[in-house]
């Protein structure tokens, strides 16, 4: 597999140890530091007498231990196990010091003495002997590791090894690969009892027409069809096999049309408004003398499929918003001023420093181009495709975006996953080459799935009850990119993963037919990672909704405005509310609300488009939770994502603060809520629709959503801090006294810490 | 007042039919979104005050009854001017055609535009200057812009007048708008509501410093500057070191500019260790020394036996700290201090305060631009004195709470950056100050009693608004506050609009709270006798002001990150008159829905299981074992 280096051959496999008594095992340190092990796992290279840094100015938190590199991870064994009781999210495959190979953004080594660093790649030579390593992580963890008292060529081994096999050199020789084989063949027993389609899962994977069929159903959209010409890929190669088209274009026309787009990429529908506008997303036309001609049977064949025969308006991207290279350096930057440079230096400038990256202005460019196809879908009732040379990238963020605004369905946790399985792994966003798993091509690599989430995440912030999960999920969600076992992130196109399922399937003697979902499962079933329990975290006890999805029942349900129990008291207007004046009257008395660009010197307002208009009436009155729901976006709306990008710096985390105290709160109460509504469905009995009643006391603490119960203390619990489900204990750990942190930072550690060393590759 | 019903024209539910006219104003001047823009407030002006407006003409009396027009009006609020054809440029709608009405309080201005019913009512203490701008523009208009201290600017035009002799509304406007400048009351001093709270009884020094356990062995209640002899902006009742007598405590005021000796603050209650504030002490070029001041200094150490250290904070720039002896003042030599450290702070004086709210309201008033809103942002330094301030208040609890380290702060007179010092520490240091009534006590103590001059920091009724003794130093030290709630949610018992209630009233000149410079000006003037506390009018409805989600941490210590990556704009004081800048959904809202859900559920829950009981004791026999499953309470947090 491996072919470079010599393999050991201590081959142990066994189930992952779930935390298992961790007490017993206080032996004599140094004796056995025995790594935990995936099925399929192998030690490639250790070392011991490694010390793991923890704090800046002083080594006394440090941690010693052995660094493991297998052919999964990079994990480091303290000899001595912390007596700190763990009170945060734990992993059930990573270890709190594992690294997945694939989540090693850049591997450095260090000589202090020489003053000598080097990147290290695949297949290359070290000159010096390493005093240090480091390693910056892509979810934006930065370690750093000792070898002083290591035997310098051990210590030399273990980094090579870690460069070496953080490059694979193909894509099946990721560890999932291997994992998933074992697997399949270890648990085959347990699945063959009881085993329900899918793995269990809830999330539709849209890899078959009747995923697509119920989406059709749920949206009313009824002159669609599923259109299964591009089975076994015959068309395109980076489209799905099956996917929804206009009743009246026929497979002929479709087949016909198909060779002037861009990779054959037609036009995809993605979803239906209730008033029959529809969003379809397509590549762009090569041949301009062919263009005008296929767009206008296009158009006029999604405008037939409109109930009013309304237009279609086209938004062309690539015009309008930053490409992918502008968003990966705008990453990049960000990145950089808030993990790697030093804090203080960074906080000096900080706004302006943000500003400079340009992702927040990114960001709002994407939500605001968003917001204007719904107008045009919500508004003026017309059909709107999203066109984009390869419609494998900008149109992804764009047409989830729009859809997460338009529909409540994909603010539930179900309904998200679709949405992500539909408008990105089913419709070829190139999550292997944007992801850059390789490491073979740094011009392809871009963030654009992270930018996405980013965007969700500014709408959550504004609107805190209107989604089902919360920002611990996306953070967790993106931490899984970077986990090499799950078959989500790991293709450029469901052709890709197919056939690379296929030929998998074929090497580990997985027999035909069995479901590739089944063998090599989707990151959506959250078990795999992580527990019951912790799952929970996942939950928003604030979430005005329906609870299940409505593709679960198969029912077409309409999502009109209706009066919601909470709806009309959740706007921030309570003015206009506790005046009891009517919505019409309000919206009147707010006209104007979206007027911008007005100079400061009292010149009369200039004329409003209709579309502000549109958004000011909107804002106008109070939002329904379970309707559109349209970000704010002036400027000061925007706000950094601090879960995502400063969980791990220890400066900047909150002891017993941060938006998580809110979350304690609330969670309790909700819990308490579930209580007694369970106490009260005991009193009533089985219901006369013959649902059984629910067990004796109250929800089984395993059935029980909020992740804080109401049992616990009322005050936060110590542990909390802003980085919560997350610590940023064990990073490169730069402490601060007075929340004014320190301006002398890790002597040495500036050096290779300065600004230039991911962008730098030097020798 | 007649009764006018709940409904007013900017107010809420909570105005009972007790207190409708208050509503009107809390609702005015203390939106948390745009308000102005209100529909239909009831008519419910009394006709006693308008009567009482002797100039009414009868033309007016008629566009008064013209209903659903007119300001609710305050007790002894009375119409003083009005006006037709007046435009308004709203600088978010535009120009609006509609009527002004000056009273000796507000500033009412409604559109008669009836597609777009639009009002603007607004204490006429806000204004900060009215600018006659001329008739540059069209034929015979007059415009006047006005200026507010509340982060906006407001422009009207209405034509020339053809009788010379009939003043403006505007001049009318200016008469009442500065009230001290034109040798009227300010209307504080007329406005009789009564409430069923009396905000005057928060505050007490004795029972304050008998919470903190003081007098104890160490430290003791003076009564020394009893009739404000020692020093006029001190309040009369002051803790001291035990050992310290009266006589000496003089000579140690005599060293300290305007008399502001070294005084408790706080005093933590298991290690003793204590904040204590005093203003800088005169030594001058030559270095001047007073034996009673260090010794003094070594008894507030001495008080405190966890510790064989002093620090004493200077809020100040060292540059300035050292700038200032060539006025007499200075700061303190640890050569003449033997076992205090000295510490600046770094924080800027009033007038660079001043010039960073100015050029914070250049940048989000009346619209944000589209590009550059942080490094705009970042230009203002507003942020970062925010930042220090908050940083040398951390560094004060720590030294307290980790450091069991007595600390003395100052500044040069003691009166501003000291004050923001202080009470933020004791704000980080003591749950009891995060309470509503415990922050009012705050307030009182700190802010109010040791002297912080609200009256020339914010210029009252005063038109001269170039004054350089006004400065936002409490609206800075409100922002403070609101930083720490935002990192703390549940550590407050108040919510944001309580703080911006606060704001809105320390301009709203309706309440006696903020008027005059110190205790003794207040006593004087006889504040509390014939003014209204803003705390009545504020715990006579303590729910509109309470967070939900607090959680009494009691004991705990708040340490927040003083860095930029987590303070943030108050957007929702200084954009709140932007319509675009619509308050997110709240989080409280949420909760308080929960709360109501979990009190209906626990009410069902509670008469189920009463009806259980019942039937099982009245059937027993039937249903052995099932219903009668004891259903345990649920546990109340909240």
């Amino acid at each position: 597999m491996f072919p470079v280096k010599p393999m050991k051959p201590t081959f142990k496999c066994y189930l992952p140890p779930l935390q298992t008594d961790v007490k017993k095992t206080i032996e004599p340190p140094i004796k056995k530091l025995e790594p935990k092990l995936l099925q399929g796992e192998i030690v490639v290279n250790e070392v011991n007498f490694v010390r793991k840094c923890i704090g800046a100015e002083s080594s006394q938190d440090d941690l010693w231990g052995k660094l493991i590199c297998t052919n999964f991870k990079v994990s480091f064994i303290p000899s001595e196990v912390p007596s700190k009781q763990k009170s945060y999210l734990s992993h059930l495959l990573l270890g709190e010091h594992d690294i997945p190979l694939t989540c090693l953004e850049q591997v450095v080594t260090v000589n202090d003495t020489k003053g000598k660093k080097k990147i290290l790649g695949s297949n290359q030579k070290l000159k010096f002997n390493p005093t240090e390593l480091i390693l910056y992580c892509k979810d934006l963890r930065i370690i750093r590791f000792c070898f002083r008292e290591t035997g310098p060529d051990s210590a030399k081994k273990v980094c090579l090894a870690i460069a070496h096999y953080s490059h694979p050199a193909d894509l099946p020789l990721l560890f999932g690969f291997e994992y998933q084989g074992r697997r399949y063949h270890e648990s085959k027993g347990q699945r063959v009892n009881g085993a329900s389609p899918r793995g269990g899962l809830r999330t539709p994977i849209f890899d078959r027409p009747s995923d697509w069929d119920r989406e059709i159903k749920r949206t009313g959209a009824l002159e669609w069809r599923v259109c299964s010409i591009n089975e076994s890929y015959a068309i395109s190669p980076s489209l799905p096999e099956h996917f929804v088209v206009p009743v009246s274009l026929a497979d002929q026309d479709l087949k016909k049309h198909s060779i002037y787009f861009m990779n054959q990429r037609i036009p995809l529908w993605c979803w239906n408004h209730p008033n029959g506008s529809a969003l379809v997303r397509m590549a762009s036309i090569g041949d301009p003398l062919q263009q005008r001609k296929i767009d206008q049977k296009i158009f006029s064949a999604i405008t037939k499929s409109h109930p009013q025969r309304s237009e279609v308006i086209k938004s062309d991207l690539d015009k309008c918003l930053p490409n992918i290279q502008d968003i990966q350096s705008a990453f990049t930057k960000i990145r950089q001023i808030c993990v790697i440079d030093p804090f203080e230096e960074s906080e000096e400038r900080w706004l302006s420093s943000i500003e400079n990256t340009r992702w927040l202005e990114y960001v709002r460019a994407f939500l605001k181009h968003s917001a204007e196809m719904l107008y045009l879908m919500e508004g003026k009732n017309t059909s709107v495709i999203l066109q984009e040379e390869e419609d494998r990238d900008l149109n992804c963020v764009v047409s989830s975006l729009v859809q997460l605004m338009l529909d409540p369905h994909y603010r539930s946790l179900i309904g998200f996953q679709s949405l992500v399985q539909k408008e990105w792994v089913m419709a070829g966003h190139r999550f292997l080459d944007r992801c850059n798993h390789l490491k073979k091509n740094d011009k392809d690599e871009s963030p654009l799935f992270i930018l996405f989430l980013d965007c969700v995440w500014q709408m959550m912030n504004q609107y805190p009850a209107a989604f089902e999960f919360t920002e611990a999920y996306l953070t967790v969600l993106s931490d899984s990119m970077w986990i090499p076992l799950f078959s989500t992130f790991l293709f450029n196109s469901p052709k890709q993963r197919a056939q690379h399922l296929v030929d998998f399937a074929k090497n580990k003697a997985i027999p035909q037919g069995e479901d590739q979902v089944v063998y090599f499962p989707p990151v959506w079933d959250w078990s795999q990672q992580f527990s019951a329990k912790d799952q929970t975290l996942f939950n928003n006890p604030m979430y005005v909704g329906k609870g299940v999805a409505c593709v679960q029942n198969g029912e077409v349900k309409s999502f009109r405005r209706t009066k919601k129990m909470y709806s009309s008291t959740l706007r921030g207007t309570p003015a206009s509310l506790r005046n009891g004046l009517k919505v019409g009257e309000d919206s009147l008395t707010r006209r104007g609300s979206l007027v911008s660009e007005l100079k400061p010197d009292f010149s009369l307002v200039r004329d409003e488009s209709p579309s502000e208009r549109f958004f000011r009436d909107w804002f106008s009155r109070p939002a329904d939770q379970q309707s559109l729901l349209i970000p704010l976006l002036m400027p000061s709306h925007l706000a950094l994502w601090k879960l995502f990008f400063l969980r791990w710096v220890p400066e900047a985390c909150i002891s017993k603060g941060g938006p998580i105290t809110a979350y304690h709160k609330l969670s309790q109460l909700v819990d308490e809520i579930e209580i007694l509504q369970s106490k009260l469905r005991q009193y009533k009995g089985p219901s006369p629709g013959g649902t059984p009643l629910p067990s004796s006391s109250g929800p089984l603490s395993d059935q029980r959503r909020m992740y804080f119960k109401a049992s616990f203390p009322p005050s936060p619990p110590d542990f909390l801090t802003s980085s919560f489900p997350f610590t940023p204990m064990g990073n490169l750990c730069r402490r601060s006294g007075y929340g004014t942190p320190i301006s002398k930072f890790l002597n040495g550690a500036r050096i290779w810490l300065s600004t230039e060393t991911l962008a730098n590759d030097a020798l | 007042m007649e009764k006018s019903g709940s409904v007013d024209s900017l107010g809420s539910k909570r105005s009972s039919s007790r207190q409708p006219s208050v509503d009107s104003l809390s609702s005015t001047s203390t939106s948390r979104s745009d308000r102005s823009a209100q529909a239909k407030p009831p008519f419910a002006m009394s006709s006693d005050s308008v009567a009482a407006s002797a100039e009414l003409s009868p033309e007016f009396r008629q566009v008064l009854r013209d209903s659903d027009k007119e300001p609710q009006l305050l007790p002894n609020e009375t119409v003083q001017d009005y006006a037709q054809d007046v435009t308004y440029f709203c600088p978010f709608i535009g120009a609006l055609r509609g009527t002004v009405i000056v009273t000796n309080y507000r500033l009412f201005f409604r559109s008669m535009d009836r597609e777009l019913p639009f009002v603007l009512d607004m204490p006429l203490g806000v204004v900060s200057r009215v600018e006659k701008i001329g008739s540059a523009s069209n034929r015979g208009d007059v415009s006047y812009g006005l200026v507010c201290k509340d982060i906006r600017n407001l422009r009207f035009a209405h034509k020339q007048m053809e009788d010379t002799l009939r003043k403006s509304i505007f001049e009318v406007l200016v008469k009442f708008a500065f009230p001290v400048s034109n040798g009227l009351q300010i209307f504080a001093f007329e406005y009789g509501q009564v409430f069923p709270e009396n905000g005057w009884k928060v505050y007490d020094a004795l029972s304050e410093y008998k919470r903190q356990g003081i007098p104890n062995e160490s430290w003791r209640i003076t009564k020394v500057n009893d009739h404000y002899e020692v020093c006029d902006t001190y309040p009369s009742t002051l803790a001291v070191p035990v050992n310290i007598p009266d006589e000496e405590l003089k000579r140690v005021a005599a060293f300290r500019a305007k008399g502001r000796m070294p005084v408790l603050s706080w005093i933590h209650p298991e290690s003793q260790a204590t904040v204590t504030r005093c203003s800088q002490p005169m030594v001058g070029v030559n270095g001047k020394r007073s034996k009673e001041d260090e010794k003094y200094l070594q008894a507030i150490m001495d008080a405190n036996a966890q510790s064989h250290k002093l620090f004493i904070f200077d809020a100040r720039p060292s540059v300035n700290a050292a700038a200032n002896k060539m006025k007499g003042g200075g700061y303190e030599s640890e050569d003449a201090y033997q076992n205090a450290e000295l510490v600046f702070l770094d924080i800027h004086n009033i007038h660079v305060m001043r010039e960073s709210l100015r050029k914070l309201k250049d940048v989000v008033y009346p619209n944000i631009e589209d590009s550059h809103w942080l490094s705009n942002l970042e230009s203002t330094h507003w942020l970062e004195h925010i930042k220090l301030i908050l940083a040398g208040a951390l560094r004060i609890a720590d030294k307290v709470e980790s450091g069991k380290t007595s600390v003395v702060v100052h500044c040069s007179d003691g009166w501003d950056r000291t004050g923001q010092l202080t009470s933020l520490a004791m704000l980080m240091l003591d749950g009891y100050y995060r309470t509503i009534y415990g922050f009012e006590v705050l307030l009182e103590k700190e802010w109010l009693s040791f002297g912080h001059r609200f009256q020339l920091r914010i210029g009252h009724g005063d038109k001269n608004h170039t004054d350089a003794d006004r400065s936002p130093v409490f609206i800075q030290f409100i922002d403070c506050v609101w930083q720490l709630t935002r990192q703390f949610p549940a550590a407050f018992e108040f919510n944001e609009y309580f703080l911006v209630t606060i704001l809105d009233h320390l301009y709203s000149c309706l309440f006696g709270t903020f008027l005059c410079n110190s205790e003794q000006q207040r006593l004087k003037e006889e504040i509390p006798k014939r003014t209204v506390s803003v705390w009545s009018y504020i715990n006579s409805q303590l729910e509109e002001f309470t967070n939900p989600l607090y959680v009494n941490y009691s004991n705990h210590v708040l340490f927040p990150v003083v860095s930029l990556r987590h303070l943030e704009l108050w957007v929702g004081y200084y954009i709140r008159w932007n319509p675009r800048m619509r308050p997110q959904e709240p989080v409280h809202q949420r909760h308080k829905e929960l709360l109501a859900k979990r009190a209906e559920l626990q009410k069902r829950v509670d008469e189920l299981q009463r009806e259980v009981t019942n039937r099982s004791a009245s059937s027993l026999s039937e249903h052995a074992g099932s219903p009668t499953r004891s259903i345990t309470p649920v546990q109340t947090f909240v």
